[in-house]
C-alpha cells in the first residue's frame, strides 16, 4: 500500500505537449478513477505512472519516493492492460508466477502464493490452462491474479473492462472494486465510461485535451461541477445546458440542469415545450422535449409516465438543482 | 422452375467449371515440378550410367526395368578422399551450426530493431533492407579474402560464420515481432523481464512460424552452398556434400549412376528437414494471409 503523488507532470511527443500541468494527490489505499473522452490523455497519464511513458518534467512520488528514473519493474506497481496482455504460451499458473518466478523467489512460495490468488479469484480449476481455452471474464481475472500475486504498492487499471459484454462488465466491475476494498491496495484506474467511475472510484480525475479539469469524490463531482466540461462529462443522460434570457434571468451565461432534476407535468409554472420522443424503459421515461426558449431538453422522470411524441409538457427545474456557469465555462 | 431456381444454378455451374482448370492447372505445375526429382531417383536405380544418358529425353528416362540399389552401396567408393557419410556430416554440423547460430543472431536483430530502444532505428533498417538486394555473388571476393586473411580458409568456421547473419532474416524477425501486441512486452518489463528475457521468454516461444520459416529458408540455402565451400576449401576435411558430388563428375568420365545416387542421398536430410519445420512453415504463411 502506497500513495502517489503527481506533481505538475507534463509529458510531450516532441512539440506536441499532450499532458498540461497534471497534479494529483492519491492517498494509501485510495481507488481514483482518470476518467475522459477519448485522447484526453488519461491511458497517457497512467502509462507515465507505470514508467511505460518517459515525462518531460514534473514529480511522479510512490509512497514517497520519486519515480520520474525507476524502471517500470523498480516502481513496485502492477498494470492489468485493457487486452489483458497475457502471455499466451504459459498455462495460468505460469502467467499469474512469472514476475515472482523473474524475481527469484522459490517455487514453493511462487505456488502458495499463486494458488492464494487463484482462490481469491476463483480461478483455482483453470491454473493449468492456456488463455486462449479462457472466456472473456476468466482472462481478465488471470490478468488481475497476475497484478495481485506480486502485492505491489499500486494497481493500475488501463480500462481493464472494455473488452468485455455489458453484463460481465457489471459484474467485474462489482469484483475489481471488492477486491481493491478487501486488500486495501492504492488503484488507479483509467476508463472512458464515467458510470464505472462512479460507481467504483473513492475520487475521480476528470481529465480533458490533457489537462486535469477536476478532482473529486464522485457525487462531488455530480453535485458542484467545475466547469461545463465536468457537468457534462459526469451523469448519465448529460446534463441539458440552457443560455440567453433563461441563462441571464439566472445571472449566468449558461445555467445546467440534470434530466432528473426536471419534473415533467402538463401544466404549472416552468418551461413549456414539446415531446420530440419519450424513451420507455421501465424502471426510467427519458423525455426529450423541444422547449422554443431554450432548445432541446432531456428529463427524466418515472417508469410509467403516459407521455407521447406531440404532447405539450411542462418541464420545472426541481429548486437548488440548477448549475450557473460563466463566460468561460466555469460554474458560478 | 423459377427464376431465382434458374439463376442459382448458373454461378455452380461456372464454379465446377473454374475448378476443373483449377485442378489441371495445379496438376501441370505439379507435374514440372516433381518430374526432374522424380526422373533423379529413377535414374539413381538403374545400374548402366550410358543407359541412362541414353534414356534422358525420352519417356524412358522416368522408367527402370531392373531397379537396382548398387550406385547406393557404390557411392562411397568415389566420393573423393573420405567417405560418404564423412561429406554429409560435414554438411549436416554446418547446416546445424548456421541454422541455430542464424536463429539466435538474426532473431535477436529483429527483436531488437522491433522493441528495443535503438537510436537510429529506421536508418538500420533501411540499410538491413538495402543490403538484402546485394546478390551474394557480388561479395564473394572480398569475403574470401577476409576470411583467408583471418586465417579461416580450409575450416567448418569459414562456411558458418559469414553466413550466420543475414539482413532477409533479421527483417522477417523484425517482421513477425513487431506484429505481435506492445502489451507483451510491457507487460514483461513490469514484470521485472530484461530484454533479453523478454526476448527468450516471451517473444521466442511465440514465434514457432517465424522460426520454422528461417530455419527452412535458411537450411536450403546453407544445404545447397556450393560456389562458397568449392572456393574456401582446400582439402577433403570440411567439404560439404554438395562439393563431394561434384567428384563424380570428372574430366574423363561422368559417373551418372552414382551422381544421381548421391543427389538422391543428399536430398533426404534436407527433406526430414523441411517436414519436421512444415507444419509452422504453413502455418506463417496462412496467418499473415488471414490477417491480410
Amino acid at each position: 500500500m502506497a500513495t502517489v503523488e503527481i506533481r505538475n507532470l507534463r509529458k510531450a511527443y516532441g512539440a506536441l505537449e499532450v499532458l498540461h500541468d497534471i497534479s494529483i494527490d492519491i492517498a494509501d489505499g485510495e481507488f481514483v478513477a482518470l476518467v475522459g473522452p477519448s485522447g484526453c490523455g488519461k491511458s497517457t497519464l497512467l502509462r507515465c505512472i507505470a514508467g511505460l511513458e518517459t515525462i518531460r518534467s514534473g514529480e511522479i512520488r510512490i509512497d514517497g519516493r520519486v519515480v520520474n528514473d525507476l524502471a517500470p519493474k523498480d516502481r513496485d506497481i502492477a498494470m492489468v492492460f485493457q487486452n489483458y496482455a497475457l502471455y499466451p504460451h504459459m498455462n495460468v499458473a505460469a502467467n499469474m508466477g512469472f514476475a515472482l518466478k523473474l524475481s527469484g523467489r522459490p517455487k514453493a512460495e511462487i505456488e502458495e502464493r499463486v494458488g492464494k490468488a487463484a482462490a481469491i479469484l476463483d480461478l483455482a480449476r483453470q491454473l493449468g490452462r492456456k488463455p486462449v481455452a479462457l472466456s472473456g471474464g476468466q482472462r481478465q481475472r488471470v490478468a488481475m491474479g497476475r497484478a495481485i500475486v506480486r502485492d505491489p504498492k499500486v494497481f493500475l487499471f488501463d480500462e481493464p473492462l472494455s473488452n468485455l459484454d455489458a453484463k460481465l462488465r457489471v459484474a467485474m466491475r462489482a469484483e475489481i472494486r471488492e477486491l481493491q476494498q478487501r486488500l486495501g491496495t492504492t488503484t488507479i484506474y483509467v476508463t472512458h465510461d464515467q458510470t464505472e467511475a462512479m460507481t467504483m472510484a473513492d475520487k475521480i480525475a476528470v481529465l480533458n485535451g490533457g489537462r486535469l479539469e477536476q478532482v473529486g469524490a464522485p457525487l462531488e463531482l455530480y453535485r458542484t461541477p467545475a466547469n461545463l466540461f465536468v457537468a457534462g462529462f459526469i451523469g448519465s443522460p448529460q446534463m441539458n445546458f440552457v443560455a440567453g434570457d433563461l441563462a441571464r434571468k439566472a445571472n449566468a451565461d449558461t445555467i445546467g440542469v440534470r434530466p432528473e432534476h426536471l419534473s415533467v407535468g402538463r401544466d404549472g409554472d416552468g418551461w413549456r415545450g414539446r415531446v420530440i420522443s419519450a424513451e420507455h424503459l421501465g424502471s426510467d421515461t427519458f423525455v426529450h422535449v423541444e422547449v422554443p426558449e431554450a432548445g432541446r431538453l432531456t428529463a427524466r422522470t418515472v417508469g410509467d409516465m403516459p407521455v407521447a411524441a406531440g404532447d405539450d409538457v411542462v418541464l420545472t427545474p426541481m429548486a437548488g438543482y440548477l448549475h450557473r456557469f460563466d463566460g468561460d465555462g466555469q460554474a458560478l | 422452375m423459377s427464376d431465382l431456381a434458374l439463376s442459382s444454378r448458373k454461378p455452380a455451374a461456372t464454379l465446377n467449371g473454374y475448378r476443373i482448370v483449377q485442378s489441371i492447372s495445379v496438376f501441370v505445375i505439379a507435374l514440372v515440378v516433381i518430374s526432374p526429382l522424380f526422373m533423379l531417383f529413377i535414374a539413381s536405380l538403374k545400374d548402366d550410367r550410358f543407359q541412362i544418358l541414353a534414356d534422358m529425353g525420352s519417356f524412358r528416362a522416368f522408367w527402370v526395368d531392373n531397379p537396382t540399389f548398387n550406385n547406393f552401396r557404390e557411392v562411397g567408393n568415389f566420393a573423393g578422399e573420405l567417405a560418404f557419410g564423412r561429406y554429409l556430416g560435414n554438411s549436416l554440423l554446418i547446416l546445424g551450426s548456421t541454422v541455430s547460430l542464424g536463429l539466435v543472431i538474426n532473431s535477436m536483430a529483429g527483436f531488437i530493431l522491433a522493441w528495443g530502444s535503438l537510436p537510429g532505428r529506421a536508418l538500420i533498417l533501411s540499410v538491413i533492407i538495402a543490403l538484402y538486394v546485394i546478390p551474394q555473388e557480388s561479395i564473394i571476393m572480398p569475403l574470401l579474402i577476409i576470411v583467408s586473411r583471418a586465417g579461416l580458409s580450409d575450416t567448418f568456421t569459414a562456411q558458418i560464420l559469414p553466413f550466420v547473419a543475414s539482413p532477409l532474416y533479421t527483417f522477417l524477425f523484425y517482421q513477425f515481432f513487431a506484429q505481435l501486441p506492445k502489451e507483451l512486452y510491457e507487460a514483461a518489463s513490469i514484470d521485472g523481464a530484461s530484454i533479453f528475457r523478454t526476448w527468450w521468454s516471451i517473444f521466442m516461444p511465440l514465434s514457432l512460424p517465424a522460426l520454422a520459416t528461417v530455419s527452412i529458408l535458411m537450411g536450403i540455402e546453407t544445404w545447397n552452398q556450393y560456389l562458397w565451400p568449392i572456393l574456401i576449401t582446400q582439402t577433403d576435411y570440411a567439404r560439404p556434400i554438395s562439393v563431394a558430388i561434384a567428384t563424380f563428375f570428372g574430366q574423363d568420365s561422368i559417373f551418372w549412376d552414382r551422381a544421381m545416387a548421391a543427389s538422391v542421398l543428399m536430398m533426404i536430410p534436407i527433406l526430414v528437414f523441411y517436414l519436421a519445420f512444415q507444419r509452422w512453415f504453413i502455418s506463417s504463411f496462412v496467418g499473415s494471409a488471414v490477417k491480410g
